[in-house]
């Protein structure tokens, strides 16, 4: 059925005003016919998925097309803000979600700064986007209006120089009044490792949203307008202030957060032994990344959206002014792994340098650094060679060249044009198929965190179930490397809800670690909460369920216990594993690269682990057990029609 | 005698980037309780999960408090968060 009859039918079923109060609308916007149509979530949609991510996924369940291809125009992009960005203290976040062109799995990734709440503001929840721009198209929200623009002045700008050149043109400040989701010239190029930029660093990273973003011929959607106070069920500040109170006082945000921000992590992992070195052949890597070596370059924070943490490191190499990449905005945890010991480089200058280049070129440094480092050891094992890649002798550790590989493919010229296909190169023929042996992938999404899960189990078995591929962000139990934690499991059962080994290696309970990350991690993306600050990414004190239920409750007047929201977390997964079974994932895709199944670690006190393939698969069936799933990994059948009767209008 | 490194966000508390602890200290847990008595708001940092000790560059990731320490031993206290 084609996506304007799909959309027609939906919107015949969907309310045409707010369920609740503060509940934003969704905009159906035809981008080749330049219409807007709009309506609401209906509530047994809500009381199920909440909204961002949640009700993005009853957006794409009931449009997807999975008889066309990710970049065709019939499949949409989906922005959704959740049920509290914009309102709470450090929820200020929002999901886009569609069909990954990188992965061809579910593609669902999540940003913060100021776009999800400036369009939470104009009164929108959700943004459906589908059909292709007869021309390259501005979306412009204003006062609650969606405005068709042509966009030819921008095509071709990168992130630097357009959002100079919007912030010109329109009048406003970013972080006052002016806020954007846009493609650079990577988006305009398909390239499939190419995020939609929400700010300077900001970005909507995985699994090829820009590229998405780009097959729509859309460059930008601007929002503007000033902030104002949500008409809200109950008064909600005085929680806000309890809110922002746990969010400060807690030591992780206190000593960390505030003031470092994430590369903190860079330490932990190469003295375990676990940090991903040279596209993961080695686990360790020079001490001359720890975040310490960053502190000259750091000359303050900054942070999205009326929250109180700032936990975005702000950077100056003080070098030549004239020089565009002299400063900038990061890096983070997963870019100084990247662009440091994945790729070979170990001086700290060179990291923030090409951190710097990708905010402004559009591109998901996570994809981006993985998919020159698999080049890289394609290139070491003679897999490819200088005529593969037109002369260009691919050595780990030069900077200069990775950042030529950089530009190369945010162009799409030369060998960058077999970079810019990312996890796909296989598939679309640049490299044989002996390469995939040495991709760091899952479900077709090269790994987000530059760890190296081979010890810790719990991880392991993170990056292997999640939805859209191999990445930390969805369930990974960072608690799971806490010495206190591990050693008091009284405490620790009462964390995850049952026995979980205290041995990082072991693979003992830790699938109840991962069901409990992934349900509370999925209800913070739902309500718009920022995941280094959810409970149990970074510290078990941060806000969770008690906190989200009540403050839901506040705001909107629905009431939920935090058991219901569990559910709600639990239901989102389903929902995605019903999406993912439509693409063709099956238990086959919940796994890890081969590598870490076959190649023990050599250096530190976990020398020789790896993960074993029997507990592997029987963890994985715990999982699934505990998950109520299927041993194919899909919601067991009276789960699935529960779900399927609220998706389809029938709860 | 230990030798202590601290985190940033202690060395000002503690007036200094790295302790020496001639107190006798076998394990972990005794130097924690040393630690205490040192460096201010030593023991919220470490009741809130955040720090993990490093005992001669080896992460010690469980069976913390019972980690025998030895003259000589370099002891660091490191931060342990995730990130995006």
């Amino acid at each position: 059925m084609p996506i304007r009859d799909r959309v027609a039918r939906l919107l015949a079923e969907l309310p045409d005003a707010p369920q609740y109060p503060t509940q934003g609308a969704t905009a159906f916007i035809d981008l080749e016919r330049r219409e807007v149509r709009q309506a609401y979530t209906p509530v047994s949609v809500v009381r199920a998925l909440l909204a961002g991510r949640g009700a993005n996924m009853f957006y794409l369940y009931r449009l997807l097309d999975e008889s066309l291809a990710p970049l065709d125009p019939g499949v949409p992009l989906i922005f959704g803000s959740g049920v509290l960005t914009g309102i709470v203290p450090s929820a200020a976040r929002g999901n886009a979600t569609s069909w990954s062109p990188e992965s061809g799995v579910l593609m669902d990734c999540n940003a913060g700064d100021y776009f999800p709440s400036f369009t939470k503001m104009n009164g929108y929840d959700h943004l459906v986007l589908y059909g292709r721009a007869p021309r390259w198209t501005l979306l412009h929200v204003k006062d609650g209006r969606i405005a068709f623009r042509d966009a030819a002045p921008y095509v071709g700008l990168d992130n630097l120089d357009l959002r100079e050149r919007i912030e010109a043109d329109f009048g406003g400040a970013w972080t006052r009044d002016l806020a954007m989701a846009s493609i650079t010239r990577a988006g305009e190029r398909l390239v499939l490792t190419s995020a939609i930029m929400a700010g300077p660093k900001a970005c909507y990273a995985r699994g090829g949203p820009g590229a998405k973003m780009g097959a729509l011929r859309l460059k930008a959607i601007l929002v503007q307008g000033q902030t104002h106070d949500f008409e809200t069920a109950q008064p909600y500040k005085g929680y806000n202030r309890e809110i922002a109170q746990k969010l400060l006082a807690t030591s992780v945000v206190k000593h960390a957060l505030k003031t470092t921000g994430t590369p903190f992590l860079y330490k932990p992992s190469r003295l375990l032994g676990a940090m991903g070195t040279k596209n993961h052949q080695e686990t360790t890597w020079t001490d001359a990344l720890d975040a310490s070596n960053i502190d000259p370059y750091r000359p303050g924070m900054a942070g999205c959206f009326r929250c109180p943490v700032n936990c975005r490191p702000l950077n100056d190499l003080h070098g030549d002014e004239a020089d565009r990449y002299g400063r900038g905005d990061g890096p983070e945890y997963v870019t100084l792994g990247k662009f440091g010991p994945n790729v070979g480089i170990d001086r700290i200058e060179s990291v923030i340098r090409l951190n710097n280049i990708c905010n402004d070129l559009g591109l998901d440094t996570a994809s981006t650094g993985s998919a020159i480092a698999w080049a890289m050891e394609l290139f070491q094992r003679g897999i490819i060679t200088a005529r593969d890649t037109g002369g260009l002798e691919l050595v780990w550790g030069d900077a200069a060249l990775v950042e030529r590989l950089i530009f190369m493919l945010s162009r799409r010229e030369g060998f960058g044009d077999v970079l810019a296909d990312g996890a796909r190169a296989v598939e679309k023929g640049h490299y044989p198929p002996g390469a995939l042996r040495y991709r760091m992938a899952v479900k077709g999404l090269m790994q987000s965190d530059p760890h190296d899960a081979r010890i810790l189990k719990a991880f392991a078995l993170g990056l292997a179930v999640s939805t859209r591929g191999m990445d930390h962000l969805r369930n990974r139990v960072t608690l799971e490397i806490n010495a206190r934690i591990n050693d008091d499991p009284a405490f620790k059962q009462r964390l995850y809800g049952g026995a979980v080994s205290a041995a990082p290696t072991s693979y003992e309970g830790k699938e109840r670690a991962v069901r409990v990350c992934e349900n509370v991690f999925g209800v913070g993306d739902a309500v718009g909460m920022c995941r280094f600050t959810t409970q149990l990414f970074n510290s078990p004190s941060l806000p969770g369920l008690d906190q989200f239920a009540a403050q839901i409750a506040n705001v909107t007047g629905l009431a939920f216990e935090p058991a219901a929201l569990d559910r709600v977390g639990l239901n989102i997964m389903g929902v995605e594993r019903l999406i993912n079974r439509r693409l063709g994932v099956g238990r086959q895709d919940d796994t890890l690269p081969e590598r870490w199944f076959e190649e023990p670690i050599t250096v530190g006190a976990y020398a020789g682990e790896k993960i074993d393939r029997a507990e592997f698969d029987a963890m994985l069936s715990r999982f699934y057990a505990l998950s109520s799933l299927t041993e194919e990994g899909v919601p067991q059948d009276a789960w699935r029609r529960e779900l399927e009767a609220a998706l389809e209008g029938r709860a | 005698m230990l030798t202590v490194h601290l985190p940033a966000s202690l060395q000002r508390d503690a007036g200094a980037a790295s302790l020496a602890v001639t107190e006798p200290v076998g394990t972990i847990a005794e130097l924690v309780e040393v630690l205490e008595r040192r460096v201010p708001g030593f023991r919220s940092l470490f009741d809130d999960a955040l720090l993990n000790f490093a005992v001669n560059d080896e992460l010690v990731l469980h069976r913390v408090r019972d980690r025998p320490l030895a003259d000589g031993d370099v002891v660091e206290l490191i931060p342990t968060i995730s990130g995006g």
